[in-house]
């Protein structure tokens, strides 16, 4: 259980002309939970198969406590991986595909049994040793194949969106029991996922990759509240982006103003000495909307497009006077929305709320379709689709 | 049934957008009747295709030596016989041993090879592997006959260490046979895909370990479906086996039913001997059925059992 140190110098992975992984440097620290995210094809498969030892790096290091191991067999490495699909062996107990490993580890006879029901006590699935994997439900057998990687002690698991073929609910409750664990054996978890809300919620710290590169890399709350750019800002969660121009200021100093179509907002956070084409962004829940009737700083009349109910919140659509969509979040208190399709209200956005993100030279919906990924270039696979 | 077949008729036309017409001006049917025409082919199709075989079979149990009278039943045919029943003329016996040691042989050659050349053309991803792999279906192609006189020139002309007979019998038939396990084992490589392998090699196994404790036990029931195809299909071989048998010795019971039966000798004990060789070829199926879906147990609601037997054909 000692180390777990996981060091990552200009890692790039090409297949063919396509470049999955394109020189990036993470720095993981001893017993951190530390996530990838970004969507299909932005490289973190590839980025986590490289370190397990199933695809060779085209370039860079994979320094494991200090030794690169980018050139060892995935079976020397200490390191262990939990597969999307689990990868149960069908023809074996659920004993068996636990104690799996522990031949190739030296583990005396003697302790497997004790160490396979540790494993399985620790998943919470004592009782279900003789059972075979198509015999339990697909998040029991997640368990198993947790249990199977963490029984042979590696220094860092590695967990290829060990989730993401169950439901949301299941997939809610196993991501707290998931961080749980990962603070309760205290090995280094790499975990690989496209899924925001996981990745948020789990890691201490996270990468957002796109084309291949780490697009920011901080904390959940740095990462959600201060996005270093439009494309992080898109992709975790919704945001609201807009086309903006920052309006010369005489000496420097004062409010960032903008320039959105004909009206004019002040921007309190992000890049405020940004000059010239912007992104802005606001979260949803950080807009509110007023009647038509009332003005105000940084309010901007607009039209409800649609009303979307969620349960706990109804996401609004609004369509701003200078075409702008927008969404807004309105938590469910018990008295019903006061809008409806066509409604014209007042949009407040808040000047502390609005970001000012350096323009990345793309439209809006290009940003959108980036976040969605590149379903063509999936390297869950381990190859081009081409190949 | 006529009303069955009739009233959604009715219904469907009354319904708009539904009036469509075929070619001869009726109202389209229910598409969800009963395929009439369809059932009836296909009971005809199974009458045509066994009747002669029941009735081959049946006339193997004769009590007289006639083909076409039936005279009784008894088994002298088989065993009752002191002379001529298959288990006492000596040809006759031989035939099926060597049918059985042709099949035996066959089989425990052609799968070891068939099932390492779809492991190594699945590992090796290449241009080459790929034309390999297309080799595998030449001998789905390629006409036997044209094979088997190749082969009898080969062994005759140039590698005159395989003596004709056994050894050169053996030699084709796994030449003939080794797409089978090539190609079964091949596709449920790629069904089963690479994950469970980099899972074993991920928990500490070497490559080889990885394929001996993973990949064999996951390939069983393909590669025992193979073994029983290629048992079942040189038991009904004939053609390869005809041009590369040397003497009598060496005829399985293909070519010595055929060779009686083209002489001009022919009798109930020829039926017999047809008859152990269709059972012969039935229970390799019916064990190769059995057998594949009780070693693929574990993996229902995949599809890719039934698949697999769907392409074996059992």
């Amino acid at each position: 259980m000692s180390g777990g140190h996981v060091k990552l110098e200009s890692l790039t992975k090409r297949f063919g002309d396509v470049t999955a992984v394109d020189g990036i440097s993470v720095e993981v620290k001893a017993g951190e939970f530390f996530s990838l995210l970004g969507p299909s094809g932005c490289g973190k498969t590839s980025t986590l198969r490289m370190i397990a030892g199933f695809e060779p790096p085209t370039s860079g290091k994979i320094l494991l406590d200090g030794t690169d191991v980018g050139k060892w067999a995935p079976h020397r490495r200490n390191v262990n991986t939990v597969f999307q699909s689990y990868a149960l062996f069908p023809f074996l107990t659920v004993a068996e595909n636990v104690a799996f490993g522990m031949k190739y580890k030296s583990v005396p006879k003697s302790e497997r049994d004790s160490r396979v029901g540790e494993a399985l006590e620790m998943v919470q699935l004592s009782g279900y040793e003789k059972r075979r994997p198509n015999q339990l439900s697909g998040g029991q057998q997640q368990r198993v194949a947790l249990a199977r990687a963490l029984v042979l002690r590696p220094s860092v698991l590695l967990l290829d969106e060990p989730l993401g073929a169950l439901d949301a609910k299941l997939r809610r409750t196993l991501q707290v029991e998931l961080g749980a664990l990962q603070k309760h054996v205290g090995i280094t978890f790499l975990y690989v996922t496209h899924d925001q809300e996981e990745a948020l919620t789990m890691s201490d710290r996270l990468a957002v990759m796109n084309h291949g590169r780490i697009a920011q890399l901080g904390t959940p709350e740095e990462v959600y509240n201060e996005p270093a750019d439009a494309y992080v800002a898109d992709f975790l969660g919704v945001s609201n982006l807009m086309d903006a121009q920052v309006e010369p200021r005489g000496n420097g100093q004062g409010p960032c103003r903008l320039r959105v179509g004909e009206f004019t907002l002040e921007a309190q956070a992000g890049q405020l000495d940004a000059t010239g084409a912007v992104k802005v962004a606001i979260r949803p829940e950080r807009i509110h909307l007023r009647p038509y009737e009332t003005a105000g700083v940084n309010c901007v009349p607009g039209m409800v497009e649609r009303l979307v109910f969620l349960g706990s919140t109804t996401h609004i659509y609004v369509r701003l006077a200078t075409g702008a969509p927008l969404q807004a979040l309105v938590r469910n208190e018990g008295d019903a929305v006061p809008y409806s399709q066509g409604t014209p209200v007042n949009v407040d956005l808040p000047a502390d709320a609005l970001r000012v993100l350096p323009d990345p030279g793309v439209s809006v919906s290009e940003i959108h379709d980036e976040t969605l990924g590149d379903q063509l270039l999936d390297v869950t696979s381990g190859a081009p689709a081409s190949s | 049934m006529a009303s069955t077949v009739g009233d959604p008729v009715t219904t469907s036309s009354a319904s708009a957008g539904q009036e469509k017409l075929t070619s001869r001006g009726r109202p389209r049917g229910n598409p969800w009747r009963r395929p009439w025409a369809m059932e009836g082919f296909t009971w005809l199709y199974i009458v045509w295709s066994i009747v002669p075989i029941a009735i081959a079979v049946l006339f193997s149990f004769n009590k007289g030596s006639s083909q076409a009278t039936w005279q009784g039943f008894s088994t002298k045919w088989y065993v009752g016989n002191q002379v001529t029943s298959v288990l006492h003329n000596p040809s006759l016996h031989q035939a099926v041993v060597q049918t059985l040691v042709l099949a035996v042989i066959t089989t425990l050659i052609c799968v070891p090879i068939g099932v390492g050349f779809a492991i190594g053309i699945d590992r090796w991803r290449t241009r080459t592997a790929n034309g390999l792999n297309i080799l595998m279906i030449f001998s789905f192609v390629i006409p036997e006959l044209l094979l088997a006189v190749a082969l009898f020139l080969l062994v005759t002309q140039a590698l005159t260490f395989i003596k004709l007979g056994t050894p050169a019998e053996v030699a084709g038939l796994v030449v003939w046979n080794i797409s089978w396990p090539a190609i079964i084992v091949r596709a449920r490589l790629v069904s089963i895909g690479p994950s469970y392998e980099e899972a074993a090699c991920d928990l500490g196994a070497s490559r080889l370990g990885a394929i001996r404790r993973v990949l064999l036990p996951l390939l069983a029931p393909a590669i025992f479906a193979s073994a029983v195809l290629v048992f079942a299909s040189t038991v009904d071989d004939f053609v390869i086996v005809e041009q590369l048998s040397s003497t009598a010795n060496t005829q399985p019971m293909s070519v010595l039913i055929y060779s009686n039966v083209h002489a001009g000798l022919s009798g109930p004990a020829l039926n017999a001997l047809a008859t152990i060789m269709l059972v012969l070829s039935l229970a390799a199926a019916l064990i190769g059925y059995v057998g594949y879906r009780w070693m693929s147990r574990g993996e229902r609601s995949k599809g890719s059992a039934d698949a697999l037997a769907g392409i074996a054909g059992i």
